[in-house]
Parts: C-alpha cells; sequence; structure tokens
C-alpha cells in the first residue's frame, strides 16, 4: 500500500514538474519569443494603393502623399461641428508649427463623395486651409481606401432623405513610408497635439 | 491664479462687445450665435445659451428660420472612436432655474442650406420654440469661427 503511495506520489511530482516547465516555456516565448505586431512592423496601410482626386480636380493616388510624413483626417462639409472645429484646429496648429508645417502632408478626405465635389472640397479646405488638401471621387474608391486603412464610416439616413455620416473621429498621423504612427484628438489639448506633430515630423 | 484671472478678464471682452440677449418670461436667453462657415457650406451650426428663471421645467423643442430650409436641433457624439450626429428628437430640456447652452456636450442648432452665404457680422432672424413660453424672436449674430471647439465646450473638455 505505502509502495503504491510513493508510486502515485513520484508520478504526481514528474506531471507537476513537467507543468513547471511547460509554464517556464510559454513564459519565455511571451517575453522573448517573436513579436507579430511590433511598432517596426507596423504595415504600410497609408502606402496602399488608391486614386482619388484632389480640390482642383487633378488625380491624385497614394504616391502623392508618401516621402513626408502625413496627417489624415476623414469627415464631409454637411456636417455643421465635429468636422470644422477639426479643420480649423488643424490650421493652427499648423500655423503654430510655420514653415516647418512644409514637412507634413495635410490631407482632408471626404467620406461623402457623392455631395462633395471637387469644387466643393475646394472652398470648403482653402477657407480653413490652403495647406490642406482635400480628397475625393469615386465612392468604391474612397470605401476601399477607409477598409485598407481600418477607417470607419457609413450613411446614416434622416428624415426627409437626407443623410448624415458617422465617421472616425481621430487624426491619423502616417510616417513618410505610409506606417501609421499615432492619433490626434479634440479632447487632448492644443500642447499636447502640437508635441505629436513634432515627434511625427521628427521621426516620421 | 494671476493667469486665471487674466484669462477670465480676456474671456470677457468679446462677451461684453457682443452681449445681446432676449427675453420671454422666466426665459432668459443669452447670445445666439452661427459659427461662420466656408462660403458654400451646406449647413452652419448655431449655438446659445438658455437660463430658467421659473419655477418648472422648460424645454426648447424646435428652431425656424426663413434663413435655412430647416433648423434642426442635433447632438455630436463620439462613441468609441466614431463621431455620429443624433437628433435631439425631444428637444433640449432647461430645468427650473438652470442654464443649458446649445453647444454642451456637442448639442448644436443646424442650420440646413441656408439661402446664402452668412459671414462674420451678419445677423440670421430665427424663433425659438419652447415648450411653455411659445415662440420667442431672437437674432443669432454671425462670427468668426474661433480654432478652440464649439463654443461652451471649455467647461466639458476637462
Amino acid at each position: 500500500m505505502t509502495g503504491k503511495a510513493s508510486t502515485g506520489m513520484r508520478k504526481l511530482r514528474i506531471v507537476l514538474w513537467a507543468l513547471v516547465v511547460v509554464a517556464a516555456a510559454g513564459a519565455g516565448f511571451l517575453a522573448y519569443g517573436p513579436r507579430p505586431t511590433g511598432v517596426s512592423e507596423v504595415e504600410a496601410i497609408y502606402a496602399k494603393p488608391f486614386q482619388l482626386v484632389n480640390q482642383d480636380g487633378a488625380a491624385v493616388t497614394e504616391a502623392n502623399f508618401l516621402g513626408k510624413p502625413s496627417v489624415w483626417f476623414y469627415g464631409f462639409t454637411h456636417c455643421p461641428d465635429v468636422c470644422p472645429t477639426a479643420l480649423a484646429e488643424m490650421s493652427a496648429l499648423l500655423e503654430e508649427l510655420g514653415p516647418d508645417a512644409d514637412k507634413l502632408n495635410v490631407v482632408f478626405v471626404s467620406v461623402d463623395p457623392e455631395r462633395d465635389t471637387p469644387e466643393i472640397m475646394k472652398e470648403y479646405v482653402e477657407y480653413f486651409d490652403d495647406r490642406i488638401t482635400g480628397l475625393t471621387g469615386d465612392l468604391a474608391q474612397v470605401s476601399t481606401m477607409a477598409k485598407d486603412r481600418y477607417i470607419f464610416f457609413e450613411k446614416e439616413p434622416m428624415e426627409g432623405g437626407d443623410y448624415l455620416m458617422g465617421h472616425q473621429a481621430s487624426i491619423q498621423l502616417v510616417t513618410a513610408d505610409g506606417r501609421f504612427f499615432g492619433t490626434l484628438a479634440t479632447e487632448e489639448g492644443f500642447d499636447t497635439r502640437m508635441a505629436k506633430l513634432r515627434r511625427l515630423i521628427g521621426q516620421g | 491664479m494671476q493667469k486665471f484671472i487674466l484669462g477670465l478678464a480676456i474671456a470677457a471682452i468679446p462677451a461684453l462687445a457682443q452681449a445681446h440677449d432676449f427675453t420671454s418670461g422666466s426665459i432668459f436667453i443669452e447670445h445666439p450665435m452661427i459659427q461662420e462657415a466656408p462660403p458654400n457650406a451646406p449647413v452652419l451650426g448655431g449655438y446659445v445659451t438658455i437660463h430658467n428663471n421659473g419655477d418648472v421645467p422648460e424645454r426648447l423643442m424646435g428652431i425656424e428660420s426663413k434663413t435655412a430650409e430647416k433648423v434642426e436641433l442635433h447632438q455630436s457624439v463620439v462613441t468609441d472612436g466614431i463621431a455620429r450626429m443624433e437628433p435631439l428628437a425631444e428637444g433640449m430640456e432647461i430645468p427650473a432655474g438652470a442654464t443649458v447652452s446649445l453647444g454642451d456636450d456637442g448639442t448644436h442648432a443646424m442650420f440646413i442650406k441656408p439661402d446664402r452665404r452668412y459671414q462674420a457680422g451678419d445677423e440670421v432672424a430665427a424663433t425659438l420654440f419652447f415648450e411653455n413660453a411659445g415662440p420667442v424672436e431672437v437674432v443669432f449674430n454671425v462670427e468668426q469661427r474661433s480654432a478652440e471647439a464649439a463654443p461652451n465646450h471649455e467647461g466639458h473638455s476637462q
């Protein structure tokens, strides 16, 4: 009986030690193993191909906005509150950057291309700042671009056949080679957003 | 503290310069304003502060203006990083003794399809419709957009 018990104990001990080894290996793998989404390996989603039209009616592609760090926001001109505020705030940031503003591409993409023609985009973005590029074009192209970049937008019907757009609120910061770098949000305050832009220019 | 007082003083200057208000019974309507928008903007954002000095709750039910195809009361909300606008289907309540602003928490009046371009310095006549006080004629002053968030947002961003 004692023999049986000690054999059982020995077996249990072996199993427990085996578990310890497995746990240690697992912890080691987590700590030192490969990282699928390390910062340096972020996919260059902003280098994925697209074809849109800028506010002067010229065809543009992803290549037009690579080579410099860039700042992207998504909105629409039938937006009385969030979008104009974002554009006005961006203009204030560019003003504060001074000549360094030229080191950035700043792009406002319409998520409502059916209503936002290039002419409308031109008057709209240039009212705020002519350093901001306005993009619109084919809805399918905008949708593909948004999907590639994990940007959400959707039509929200209203009474009387009108509609509004729900869309990504934060501004996306992108490196010169098209990798996601960070975001700007209104609630962060001017100085924080400014510091993020300076860091983007410095490292992007 | 000194900085704070200076800030208050600076904040007070434009308020004094533009003071304009409207009264109807116990409802005191302060400084209706519209932010200037790009030349072809199909919508304008309007803001106003309402004091209810009465003993019963009041409700702003809607706004009408001959200068726009229609005026809707909305609230911009950001949920999980997505900005949306929702109609204020039941208007905006102003509890007895309270002050509430269109401009608080992303609320605003949306002037849809204005009849022409309105620039800073222009005035937009409108009627505010209250549940108890009824219609009140007001004038929205069109003002330069500030680089900061919409008016009355300051106290809510902290």
